[in-house]
Formats: C-alpha cells, structure tokens, sequence
C-alpha cells in the first residue's frame, strides 16, 4: 500500500510542478463537464419557473366535470357523486361546487350595471375544497360548518376577485349576491390548476340551497388522487359518478398543461450535450497530445527513474495516475464550473435554478475514462523508453 | 587491507564466486542490417573493494560497458551477473528493483530532477521501497547532511552550483547503500576546484564491502583509482592494479 502512496505522490508532484501546463490539460475535462453540466442547467432552469410550481401543486389532481345529460341545460351530478368518488381506492379527497348562473354578484352600488353585464361566477362550494386544492386562504377563513349551521350569509372571495375588488385585508364587506347581501369572511389564495376559481365567489351549500333554490347538486368535482395513480382515478371517476346511465362525465387532469409547458427544450438541450461531448473528446485528445509532448520533455526524468529502480510498470503507472489526477480535478473543477455558470445566468435571466445533481456524477466519470484513456498511449510510451538511449552517457 | 594479497586484484578468476558483478565473455551488438560491435566477448569482474576506473578514448566502448553495468541495456551474448543472478533471466520488475538496490549511479550532466528539491531528488531513489514518508525524508536528509549539503535540501537544482547538484547526485547514489557506485565521467561537467572536492568524496565512499567504478577519459580522475580498465575498440586492453591511491 505504501508503493501505492509513492506512486500517488509522484504523480501529484509531477502534476503540480507545471502548474500552467497541468492547468492546460485539465481546461478539455473542464469545458467538457462544465458544457454537458451548463446545458442540462440552463435548458432546465429556463422553465424552472414552471417546473418549482408544478412541484408545489402536485400533478394528482383531477377536475370532474357534468357533461350534457339529455334535456338538461346545466348538467349536474347525483348529489352523491363526491361520495361516489370517494370511495375509489386511488382517491383520497375530493369536493364538490355548484355553478350558480341565476346568481349575481354585486360588490359596490355603482358597479351595478357593470356587474348585470359582466356577471362574476357565483359557486356553492363543498366545505373542504381548499383541503382539496391545497391552497391556503390569502386573508380571512374558509366557509365553515357553523355557516350551515347557523344560515350565515357568508362569502370566500378568489384572490384574482378580492383584487379586483380591492378588498384590503381584514375589511368588513358586504356584496349582494342577486339581492340578499353576504358578509365577507376570506379570500382564497391564488388556484393555479383552476385559475377560474380566482375570480369566483363562494358561498355555502345551505345558502344555495335556501336562497337561491339550488338542487344542491354539484356539476364539477375536485378530486386528489394517490401519488402515481391520478390517471387510474381519473378513468375510473366517470362510472364511479354514473354507474353505467347516461350521466356523461369528463375529467381533466389540469396539472398536464403545465407538465407540458414545464418540459425543457430536449432538442436544444442534447445538441448542447453533444456539444459538451464533442468538447470532451477534444480535450481527451489535447491530453493524449500534451502528454506525449510531457514524455518527450521528461525523458531524462524517467531515464533517471529507471536508474534509480523504478521498473517500466511504475513508470508507466505515475504517467496513467497523472491522467487520472487530471480527470477528477477536470471533472469536479468542471463540474463547479457548470454549476456556477447555471446559477449565474439564472440570476441574471431571473429564472429558478434546477440543477440535477444526480446526473453530475455520471458526467465526471465519463470525464475520467476520457482523460484516462486519453493517458494510456502516452503512458505506454513513456515505460518503453529506454533509459540508456534518455541519459546520454559517455 | 591486506598488502601482499590484494583481495581485489584483477583477474582473480579462482575468487569467481565473490564477484559483485561479473561480466561473462558478454557482447553488444548495434543495428540488425549493418552489425556494429560495441562490445566484443568482454570478461569483467567487479570485486568488493574495488576503486576502479574504466578510461579509453571516443568509441572505445565505455557507454555501452555503463549501459551494461548498470543494468540499463542487456547484452546480446553472453552473461551478465550481479550478486549472481543472471540479469538477462529476470522480468523488468526483478531488474529495475535489482539495480535499485544494487547500483548508484552518478552522471557527468547530474540528472537531477528540475522540479524536485534536493532532498526530493535523493528520495527518489527510495520510493516503492515500502518506507514511511518520515522515514525515507530521514536517510535522504542523512545522505544530503554527510555530503555537506544539509542546508540545500530545500533547494532546487536550478539554485545550485554544478558542484552542489553533483554532490546531491552523489547523496542519491549511495541513500541506498548500494553494492556499487557506478560514475559517468563524474567530474566531466566541473570546474578542478569542484572535480577535486567530487572526487575526494569518492575516495571517501571507498569501503570493503562496495565497489566504485569510474568511467572516465579523465587521467586524473583515473589515476585516482586503485584498479584501471583500459578499453579499446570493444575489448578491454588492460586492467592493471596500479601502485597506490595518489595524494
């Protein structure tokens, strides 16, 4: 073992006694990583924006909604259909709204007209839709089950509405809602997977019930399926609601959009690889090449060597570990770079960083083999040179 | 030292046995389409105790004798052995550990390393030998220390003086404690004040149990020596006991 440390230690001080030149060397396994590191980065980061909210929202949500039933104008579901749809396996939640079209919302006396012309969504919301949304409330609270209980008129605002309405924080409001006026109690935070839930306006099944004379069925259901089975749970909704009648039932799975949108360019992305690739080899070859230089120049070093005793094999071997040394430091000094460069065309470009770290590995391994390999000719040459012929004796 | 019996007298064939390095009517032959004998059936045996030089002019054939002695070149016939084995029969891994352990080697340009110290340099010759960094730093300094040098272990070769890299070359001969020091014409590239102090140390690395071979053009440093070796046209012409070490 300790062979193997002198041999390590010669190699370390060959390498470093020509600092500019090992420094040269190591630039093919740096631009290489540092390319291959950087495209990956880049192209990925550029959607980073999209890819760090579809992480947050998680991509096993599923949107139900009532298609046509025959002769109906607004479809509905069964007023079961949440419980139906509960009792799916792959679903763990779900939550039920009803659009109430005949409902108009009037939040200030002189938008009236405004509002009869421009009518905002009105929806009877299941109490435990933001449980299901997993969205918090941006101010105030949720619908509650005292709501219900106790036939308050209350209201839940979408944030795109309570800025619209420029609603401050903690203001007691009143909107009338057809003519029966509602207290607000909170505003929804921001639903990207249904951005029409934003500029809604929630009130609770009983007061639709009650008073605006709603069936209290729901037409469009929230759904959370089990991570990995959201499609299972989306194929299996529509016989779970209609058990086989005509009710018709399409689901969405919103998220998809945004998977789609979030994927990085992979065309520009693998010509970018490549192009890290092509610089690898190259610099394997400037390795291969500066080496058999080095050999030539340090001939009367391995002359002395082979003097000294060290066989062709340990001549030979120093030379192989020299371009190992310069893989692994090429590599991780790459591999620092790449990442650099990532997070500082980022910052500038104000995009999320999204580095896969896993794959940086497999990049400085691959720099390795190249400089190692890149290594073996001018190894070899070095321990077959002959020691008389580098020595100029007599 | 005996006298009237030198036990390293030349041609002592009877004494075969103790011979540190013997060559057996050996060879050399150069180039395969033209022959050109640089060594021709040559008979040598290198004593413990011998002071020798080996001195003939240009072309006489002292390089490849070097080559040959040093375990650096083979020969094309005949037999080399040191301590007894025959060097031709042994893997480049036995060989090169062979000759580390057996020879020192001092040339006329130095051949120190450029970018190892001096202590550096003379550690060289004790890597993969299974020593501890401390220990192997230790007997590299020791070797630099008796050689007047302990104050430039730091140093590089660049930063020394011809005598000084020489003398380091000389610390790295004999960190090993070597069977034999075998010099190329070790005070060639020195001004006299320098050759006389190099080869004053050789004298001083005289001992009964290590040979010191010379090869050399240089009558001085020939003289220098106990047993002389004249070469001629690959053949050795003479190898005389001369009379004593001169002052």
């Amino acid at each position: 073992m300790s062979r193997f440390r002198d041999l390590l230690m010669v190699a370390w001080t060959g390498l470093t006694a020509r600092k500019v030149r090992t420094f040269l060397i190591m630039l093919g396994p740096i631009v290489g990583v540092a390319a291959m590191v950087g495209a990956v980065g880049l192209t990925e980061s550029a959607k980073g924006d999209l890819k760090q909210k579809l992480s947050q929202l998680g991509t096993n949500l599923i949107i139900a909604q009532a298609g046509g039933t025959f002769g109906s104008q607004n479809p509905t579901f069964p007023s079961d259909a949440v419980q139906r749809v509960e009792a799916i396996p792959t679903v763990t939640s779900a939550a039920g709204t009803t659009n109430l079209s005949s409902v108009i919302a009037i939040p200030t006396e002189g938008g009236s007209d405004y509002y009869q012309a421009f009518p905002v969504p009105v929806r009877a919301s299941d109490l435990n839709l933001p449980a299901v949304l997993e969205v918090p409330l941006l101010d105030g609270r949720w619908l509650s089950s005292a709501d219900n209980a106790l036939h308050t008129p209350s209201v839940v605002l979408g944030a795109g509405l309570a800025r619209q309405y420029g609603y401050l924080r903690g203001e007691a409001r009143t909107i009338r809602l057809n003519t029966t006026n509602f207290g607000v109690v909170g505003v929804l935070g921001p639903v990207a997977l249904d951005p029409d839930l934003d500029n809604a306006v929630f009130i609770t099944q009983w007061s639709a019930q009650h008073i605006f004379a709603t069936d209290g069925k729901p037409n469009q259901l929230y759904v959370r399926a089990k991570p990995g089975t959201t499609q299972a749970a989306a194929d299996a909704i529509p016989t779970a609601i209609n058990l086989g009648g005509p009710d018709q039932v399409t689901t969405k799975v919103p998220s998809d959009v945004l998977q789609a949108a979030s994927q990085a360019d992979k065309t520009l992305q693998q010509t970018a690889l490549f192009a890290g690739l092509l610089a690898l080899s190259v610099g394997g070859l400037g390795i291969a090449n500066v080496m058999s230089i080095s050999v030539i120049q340090r001939s009367s070093e391995i002359g002395i060597r082979r003097a000294v005793g060290h066989s062709r094999s340990k001549i030979g071997a120093q030379f192989l570990l020299e371009s190992l040394f310069v893989g692994i430091l090429g590599g991780m000094l790459g591999a620092a770079l790449g990442v650099g460069i990532v997070y500082l065309v980022s910052a500038l470009a104000n995009w999320v960083v999204v580095i896969d770290y896993t794959r940086i590995p497999l990049w400085m391994s691959l720099a390795l083999v190249v400089s190692v390999m890149a290594g073996l000719y001018p190894s070899a040459k070095a321990a077959r040179l002959e020691p008389l012929e580098t020595l100029r004796l007599g | 030292m005996s006298t009237e019996a030198p036990p390293n007298a030349p041609g002592a064939g009877a004494r075969h046995d103790d011979a540190l390095l013997e060559l057996d009517n050996v060879s050399r032959v150069y180039g395969e389409e033209i022959e050109v004998y640089a060594l021709r059936e040559v008979s040598l045996q290198i004593f413990p105790g011998d002071f020798m030089s080996i001195v003939g002019p240009s072309g006489s054939g002292k390089s490849t004798m070097l080559g040959l002695l040093g375990v650096l070149d083979l020969p094309t016939s005949g037999t080399i052995r040191i301590a007894g084995h025959d060097v031709s029969a042994l893997d480049d891994a036995t060989r090169s550990r062979l000759r580390g352990d057996s020879i020192g080697f001092v040339f006329q340009q130095f051949h120190l390393i450029p970018h190892l110290t001096a202590l550096g340099n003379v550690e060289t010759a004790l890597l993969y030998r299974d020593l501890r960094p401390r220990e192997r730093r230790e007997r590299a300094y020791a070797a630099l220390a008796e050689l007047g040098l302990g104050s430039r272990a730091d140093h590089r070769p660049v930063q020394m003086s011809g005598g000084e890299q020489q003398r380091v070359a000389l610390a790295r001969a004999i960190v090993t404690d070597p069977l034999m020091i075998l010099a190329d014409e070790p005070t060639g590239a020195l001004d006299s004040a320098n050759a006389a102090h190099v080869l004053e140390i050789f004298r001083g690395l005289e001992s009964p149990e290590r040979a010191v071979v010379m090869v050399t053009h240089d009558t001085t440093v020939a003289s220098t020596a106990r047993r002389k070796v004249s070469m001629r046209d690959g053949r050795i012409v003479a190898d005389e006991r001369l009379a004593g070490t001169p002052e």
